[in-house]
């Protein structure tokens, strides 16, 4: 990759950064698990630049490839023994020590964890006020699904909310 | 509370957690590989290794076919089981090919169909071992005429020769069954969910429930 291209990258990731910290709290309930899917998801990235098309938002091509790592994702527990020995890429704060005030964005965090890994993406999508042709386009399913999906999602959101109130 | 009341909430939270998470770029720059990629160059590695095994057994078989050339049982058998043999070659081919195309920018389902058959090459391996189960005769043949130059089949008298035909009927009928239900469409029945998990894996398991279930309301 040429230097341009490295810095063209560095810049864009700078910028969007914020989607890695989304999934990987979204996906992982722990620690060392988000640490270690977000350096996979970083590196896929930097090791896919090569060929993203212009022709596709940033943002959009760094979903993708992010939601299919992060749903590829799998790690036997034995294997967290060698986190230690590992070259830090990316470090991430934990949710928990984040500020306090966005009680908001702490309560979709639950509620987005206790999704399937499919709704999680469609929520992921849902929330950064994507289409639901983009929607559909990204995941490779059908409009209607994508609607269905959200219309159930909503539902059981409301619906916890209204428990959670009463 | 309605869900489209958190979006701006959460678009916000871009800005906020810019601090949470930090980027060595310099470290980053040097990798070459990663994890998955790693695991797929394995697999490719193994794939190829198996393709050169199956290759070898083609080329065993035909020499063996050449050799006797004749309408005879082993012979006949020898043919069956380069069949299978030429299967699992241009699977495993066909699986190499996959791989190399992995492309982590595909639509999520798309990728996962990919991944989901790169994964199951162990149960398309076992597949094709179980359907050649009803062909059974066919080692037993080719094992007699190797150690001992016997051509068994001469041997059998007629009442054995319909029972082993019939059993390997049935055995057809029941390995048939079994490949066919042996899918990730299937995944919710237990016994093939332990099957697969015992065959592969959990991960597998995992993979085909997402399938699935993404394919779930477009049916």
């Amino acid at each position: 990759m040429n230097t341009t291209k490295k810095t063209l990258f560095a810049q864009a990731m700078e910028q969007h950064k914020g989607i890695i910290y989304k999934i990987v709290n979204s996906y992982c309930q722990n620690k060392d698990d988000r640490q270690d899917l977000a350096q996979e998801i970083l590196t896929t990235m930097w090791l896919a630049y090569d060929n993203y098309n212009n022709a596709y938002k940033f943002s959009t091509w760094m979903y993708r490839i992010s939601l299919n790592v992060a749903i590829s994702y799998y790690r036997k527990d034995s294997r967290r023994e060698d986190k230690a020995n590992e070259e830090c890429i990316v470090k991430i704060a934990d949710l928990s020590q984040e500020d306090e005030s966005n009680e908001v964005v702490k309560q979709l965090y639950e509620f987005i964890g206790q999704l399937d890994k499919l709704n999680k993406a469609i929520m992921l999508l849902y929330l950064e006020s994507e289409s639901y042709e983009s929607i559909a386009n990204s995941l490779g399913i059908s409009k209607t699904n994508v609607a269905t999906r959200i219309s159930r999602i909503k539902h059981t959101l409301k619906l916890q909310f209204e428990t959670r109130d009463s | 509370m309605h869900l489209d009341n958190f979006k701006s909430a959460w678009q916000q939270q871009s800005t906020d957690t810019h601090s949470a998470i930090e980027i060595n770029q310099a470290k980053l720059a040097e990798i070459k590989i990663n994890k998955q990629i790693k695991a797929l160059d394995k697999m490719k590695w193994a794939r190829i290794i198996e393709s050169c095994v199956f290759l070898i057994i083609i080329v065993l078989l035909w020499k063996y076919i050449v050799a006797g050339f004749t309408f005879s049982a082993p012979i006949i058998s020898a043919f069956i089981l380069n069949l299978f043999a030429i299967i699992g070659l241009a699977g495993n081919i066909g699986q190499i090919v996959l791989i190399s195309n992995i492309d982590y920018s595909k639509p999520v389902n798309q990728l996962q169909k990919d991944f989901y058959r790169v994964c199951s090459h162990k149960l398309e391996l076992t597949k094709l071992l179980l359907m050649s189960v009803p062909f059974y005769l066919a080692y037993v043949f080719i094992g007699f005429d190797l150690l001992f130059g016997i051509d068994l089949y001469q041997y059998l008298e007629l009442h054995m020769i319909w029972f082993y035909s019939l059993s390997s009927v049935l055995l057809f009928i029941a390995t048939a069954w079994v490949f066919a239900k042996l899918n990730y469409k299937n995944i919710s029945e237990k016994w093939i969910n332990a099957s697969v998990q015992f065959i592969v894996g959990k991960r597998l398991v995992t993979m085909a429930e997402f399938l699935n279930s993404s394919e779930l309301i477009e049916s």
